[in-house]
């Protein structure tokens, strides 16, 4: 009973229902749009002030009428440029159809009283090639469709905009006045009085030759060995999402084409923790040997350069797999509890998109007691039993699913567990069995007696 | 983060630098055992075998020759 009253509330937590304070206003909207790479990074300084009577302590945020809920992958609000916001998602009673998501301050904000907070947000999929396939010689052209306004519930009395783009090749933007450009920058307003919910698309085009690229499945496991040793490997499939490739490729002209800003993709990084060895980068065909390793102070950045350069449309698929020692994620608690601390996800490619994730922890022989901790809302599959090595018992795996990550979501993972040292013992005696049996069946042996005619010295006996 | 309560990083119980010296000296005493228990039991005759004995030497030989492989399999990185 009292688990389900538990459970009632928190449903009722996660879809809570939220009404619209008109009282607050926002009294200066900053904003800054990065198009420069794949992704859409939104980032927002407001400042919001209590008109009035009562104390708050929540404020919304909408996604934006041409922005699905399913694109938004990370929303982050900082309170004075220091302060972790809580973020969590929300129902509006007055706009039923929109996304919303409430942001819960620190302290209340008092009646006259200010607050800046800084928004972050990162769009997946949100710039568009157009054309939306071109040859191998031709540049890469995207579209975003954006707001000149920020997007808000409240009233806003002065905001303007600023979009970043990677080159200074605008094909052509929208021009709502007053808008400047200079180099690769639009600069959109001061636009003052602006009411609630005010929609008024912005259309960039322009030239952007970052690399396009998606991971659409990630499978990274850990395997945990108390001997010391945290095994990890990740499968990766990769797509090139930008502008599809019209008509052949030709690897004459792509060898003579020098170039630093091309739309395919040759080679890209991936950070490793700076304790990472016997790294192996392999695919289905075997050992990919285009890859070089540079350990640097804090991490070790591995250079990987796929079987063929990449181009829209275009996927490979590759396995990538190192060895970390056990100290560095993995503690023991006085209770004789073990916790692994580890990141869910790591670092594949910079600015990258990854459109699923399974991380399985493959736990040791004989744990019990399991608790995971997850940074932020994953699905949990099915436990599994997989068997390794010098196993006979099976290992328990956790696996854990999440769809649309960034590199914001490069955060840690707990796992908590009972375990006892003697099963460390498990697999020496296993071993020892097994020669003891090679022995036993060795003095059975030597005692059958298979020939066919007595021996003559027995006969003399 | 992780609780409050004291945390301490966990180390393998021997250190991984001891693995291939553990390893040539725990495989070095399987296999001398080893090596006797088969030339004890193609030498000895029915009369003079002593199946105590050989119980014995199979013993040692087993689990010294047990340990020695798990530290020959960890010092090469396959980590079990």
């Amino acid at each position: 009973m009292y688990k389900t009253v538990l459970l009632l509330l928190c449903g009722a937590l996660i879809t809570a229902t939220e009404n619209v304070n008109k009282q607050l206003v926002l009294k200066n909207v900053d904003r800054s749009i990065d198009l420069t790479t794949q992704l859409v990074k939104v980032s927002a300084t407001i400042t919001i002030e209590n008109t009035g009577k009562e104390a708050t302590r929540t404020f919304l945020l909408v996604n934006e009428p041409n922005t699905p809920e399913e694109r938004v992958s990370y929303i982050g609000a900082k309170e004075s440029n220091k302060y972790e916001l809580k973020v969590s998602k929300a129902k509006l009673d007055d706009y039923p159809d929109k996304s919303a998501y409430s942001v819960r301050l620190n302290q209340p904000l008092e009646s006259g009283r200010t607050v800046t907070v800084t928004l972050e947000q990162i769009l997946t999929r949100s710039l568009h090639p157009y054309p939306t396939s071109i040859t191998q010689k031709e540049k890469q052209l995207v579209r975003y469709f954006g707001n000149h306004y920020f997007y808000t519930p409240y009233a806003v009395i002065k905001q303007k905009t600023d979009v970043m783009l990677s080159s200074r090749t605008i094909e052509s933007y929208t021009k709502l006045k007053p808008v400047s450009q200079s180099d690769s920058t639009i600069s959109y307003g001061p636009y003052n009085n602006i009411e609630p919910l005010t929609d008024d698309q912005m259309i960039v085009h322009f030239e952007n030759n970052s690399p396009f690229l998606t991971v659409t499945r990630l499978e990274r496991s850990i395997e945990i060995s108390h001997w010391g040793n945290i095994a990890v490997e990740e499968n990766i499939e990769i797509r090139h999402t930008g502008a599809l490739l019209k008509g052949p490729f030709s690897r004459y002209d792509y060898q003579r084409d020098t170039a630093t800003t091309h739309h395919s993709v040759k080679a890209y990084r991936t950070i490793l923790p700076a304790a990472a060895h016997s790294i192996y980068y392999r695919d289905s065909n075997g050992n990919i040997s285009t890859s070089a390793v540079k350990p640097f102070k804090d991490w070790i950045q591995l250079e990987l350069r796929p079987r063929f350069p990449l181009f829209g449309g275009w996927k490979t698929s590759y396995t990538l797999g190192y060895s970390v020692p056990s100290y560095q994620y993995l503690f023991k608690k006085p209770s004789g509890e073990y916790v692994l601390v580890m990141r869910l996800l790591d670092h594949v490619f910079d600015d990258m998109h990854v459109e699923e994730l399974i991380t399985s922890v493959i736990l040791p022989v004989g744990v019990s007691n399991i608790k995971v901790v997850p940074p932020y809302e994953v699905e949990r599959l099915e436990d599994e039993v997989t068997y390794k090595y010098l196993d006979n018992l099976g290992r328990k795996v956790i696996r854990l699913r999440k769809t649309n990550l960034v590199e914001q979501h490069i955060q840690d993972l707990e796992i908590s567990y009972n375990w006892q040292q003697a099963m460390l013992l498990h697999e020496p005696i296993l071993i020892a069995l097994a020669l003891f049996l090679m022995f036993i069946l060795a003095i059975i042996y030597v005692r059958l007696d298979f020939s066919l005619s007595k021996p003559e010295h027995s006969k003399k006996e | 983060m992780v609780g409050s309560e004291k945390l301490m990083r966990y180390v393998s119980p021997v250190n991984p630098a001891v693995f291939p010296h553990l390893t040539l000296v725990l495989l070095g005493i399987g296999i001398f055992f080893t090596a006797w228990f088969f030339v004890y039991e193609v030498t000895s005759t029915k009369k003079t075998r002593d199946f105590k004995k050989e119980v014995s030497v199979a013993l040692v030989a087993s689990v010294f020759s047990g340990f020695g492989v798990l530290f020959l399999l960890l010092s090469v990185g396959i980590y079990v």
